[in-house]
């Protein structure tokens, strides 16, 4: 079995011990595990990862805490293990996506592994158009866009990404057929 | 609308993957078996604009934003596969290459609003449409964020009554049905009235640029 | 007018640029030169309020500038009637519906009163006018970069920084680019990887090394004449190619990319 596929079924492994095991202290120690692992990386992982489940987090800590204080009961051993426990799923999987080429994970089917690549490279390149249309309406607005200006943006960028993934999608096609994917 | 990691019971999201890896396999073969030159490019391209779709900031009256999914925009033009499809990749990758979390709810996520809110959109688009396009589309786009929504509501909501410790402790997520039913549901139906309008705007600019890209 | 202090940032877990300090003067035409992903674009967003440098300090006019300062209205009117930034991707900037809205739109927000004069005025200079009706959507690429400069210019910038404008030009267009450029009395700074647009586009160059440090901060011919930095920078290639008959290896660029 290649390294990569290991390393596949061992991250899926971990990820599933990780939600049968209740014990904080375990999940503590696991989280250290993690942050060894992460090496030099480690304090930068784990702010990405704070910033990641910070919302979600602190929306439900801050309910259940509410909750808690009406119903007269302690929260504290549910939120530390609730919490805990989605700190080291999203870490563990920092970590693998981090060190693990996905590509190489599952080539076991070249066809996902042919859509995988084809719909991350588009992604990665409509990310940063998405981050352009976002900076130059600021960069164009003197003053605070109105909810209408704000709106056509978004319309145009919209409409810029379908008309591209069209456009794409049959570059892509052309060229597979070019190649031969198809044998006719 | 995407559940974060960790608050799902292995309960839970085992079977939601084992039934996911029966449809996708199923989809795929289907697709696979219409496939033509366009199939599996356009899948890919359509996975690439669902995720950008998603990160497009809707406004709202009072400086914020809400953020769209492009469900119904998929199911209602390209049909429920393609859409189930592309919603599923779309949450793998973020899940395996963007970072942004949800490995454990990517089952779960998928057959809400991948599959459930395809298929009710599409329900919505044909049911209707004899009687008003812009309605149908309308509606469809609302409910294939209102359903889903609903659903994972309901998912959550029974956490801490499948999961739980010898005291009674929730393990997973910590609110059942009375609160978890109005603090989704609320805000999704809101959205849904944005997402009605992206499907309805979004398939008339599609249409255009299909037609354009065809000639 | 401009002042970049000890400027470094780090982009998507990457160095983008490195310790960078710069000063231009009102009136200055700079080429910033770079091989690709060396941190030109950052730089421009940098300058244009859009990115907070991790370190170092940005001013315009003696004011600090990044985007958690723009918040105040004021600042941000002020700096955004002065600076403006031409998108690689004019695609990026264009949104209203139609080519007069979009020369309009910063008019419009700034309250002048000539606004009607400001569009047909530019829309005449970038020749435009047939187009005034028009879906911006529906222009070409070459089009479309002339109505984003025309919306850009409408407001009259006194800061116009360009990123990559001739990178997707054809020869025609660019031969336009350029004498358009020259005949603006702005300060103007434009970033290119092309050597020999280089000398037409500005008199002074600073030029961003591999390394996202800047390696070069003088007139454009001391650099153009300095063999060590162009490699170091990445500008200039050597591979085997013939004059006449003769097959061999020198440094040099090609050009017309």
């Amino acid at each position: 079995m290649k390294r990569e596929h290991a390393l596949l079924v061992l991250y899926l492994a971990a990820v599933i011990v990780t939600t049968v095991v209740h014990d904080p202290l375990s999940l503590g120690a696991g989280l250290v595990g993690l942050l060894l692992l992460a090496g030099r990386k480690a304090a930068r992982l784990l702010a990405r990862c704070l910033r990641v489940i910070l919302v979600f987090n602190l929306a439900v800590s801050l309910g259940y805490l509410v909750l808690a204080h009406v119903h007269g009961f302690s929260p504290w051993e549910t939120l530390l293990l609730i919490n805990l426990r989605v700190l080291v799923l999203t870490l563990m999987s920092f970590l693998f996506i981090a060190r693990v080429n996905l590509f190489r994970a599952l080539d076991f089917s070249p066809t996902l592994t042919w859509l995988l690549g084809l719909a991350y490279s588009q992604a990665l390149g409509f990310q940063r158009v998405h981050a352009d249309f976002r900076l130059a309406l600021s960069s164009r607005s003197i003053v605070r866009p109105g909810l209408r200006d704000r709106y056509r943006s978004s319309a145009a960028a919209a409409a810029w990404f379908m008309d591209k993934a069209l456009a794409t999608a049959r570059e892509s096609a052309h060229a597979l057929r070019a190649r031969g994917f198809f044998g006719d | 609308m995407h559940l974060p990691d960790g608050f799902l019971s292995p309960q839970t999201y085992l079977p939601a993957y084992a039934l996911c890896a029966g449809l996708w396999w199923l989809g795929l073969r289907r697709l696979k078996a219409q496939l033509d030159v366009d199939t599996l490019p356009r899948l890919a391209v359509l996975t690439a604009l669902a995720f950008v779709l998603m990160m497009l900031a809707m406004p709202l009256p009072g400086g914020s934003t809400v953020h769209a999914a492009g469900i119904a925009l998929l199911a209602v033009n390209f049909g429920v596969w393609t859409a189930f499809l592309a919603i599923s990749l779309v949450l793998a990758m973020q899940a395996l290459l963007f970072g942004m979390g949800g490995i454990t709810a990517l089952a779960v996520n998928a057959l809400a609003m991948g599959l459930m809110g395809s298929v009710a959109a599409w329900l919505a688009w044909h049911g209707l449409r004899s009687v008003s396009e812009v309605a149908a589309l309308i509606l469809a786009g609302w409910v294939s964020v209102a359903l889903p929504a609903l659903l994972i509501a309901l998912i959550l909501g029974i956490q801490p009554a499948i999961a739980h410790d010898a005291a009674g402790r929730p393990l997973f997520f910590p609110f059942d049905l009375s609160v978890t039913l109005p603090a989704v549901m609320i805000p999704h139906v809101l959205v849904g009235l944005g997402e009605g309008l992206l499907t309805w705007l979004g398939t008339a600019t599609l249409q255009r640029l299909q037609a354009r890209h065809a000639a | 007018m401009i002042k970049l202090a000890g400027v470094s940032h780090r982009y998507n877990g990457s160095a983008a640029l490195v310790d960078v300090s710069l000063e231009v003067a009102a009136g200055e035409k700079v080429v910033l030169l770079g091989a690709n992903g060396t941190g030109k674009s950052t730089l421009l967003k940098i300058l244009d309020g859009l990115i907070r440098p991790d370190r170092g300090l940005y001013t315009y006019k003696g004011e600090a500038i990044d985007p958690r300062r723009l918040r105040d209205p004021r600042l941000n009117r002020r700096f955004r009637a002065e600076v403006a930034l031409l998108f690689q991707n004019p695609d990026a900037m264009l949104f209203n519906p139609t080519v007069y809205d979009e020369i309009a739109f910063g008019p419009r927000q700034l309250g002048l009163p000539d606004v009607d004069d400001r569009v047909r005025r530019w829309a005449e200079r970038m020749r435009l006018t047939p187009q005034l009706e028009r879906l911006p959507f529906s222009l070409s690429g070459g089009e479309k970069q002339k109505l984003a400069l025309a919306a850009l210019l409408a407001v009259g910038p006194r800061l116009l920084l360009l990123d990559e404008p001739a990178a997707a030009l054809d020869p025609r267009s660019t031969g336009w680019l350029i004498d358009f450029l020259a005949e603006l009395s702005i300060t103007v700074i434009t970033t290119t990887h092309n050597l020999s647009l280089a000398p037409e586009l500005g008199s002074r160059a600073l030029v961003l090394g591999e390394d996202h440090r800047l390696i070069h901060d003088g007139p454009i011919e001391d650099f153009l004449a300095d063999q060590e930095k162009l490699l170091a920078a990445n500008l200039v290639h050597s591979h085997r190619h013939r004059h006449g008959e003769l097959e061999h290896r020198h440094f040099h660029t090609h050009d017309w990319e």
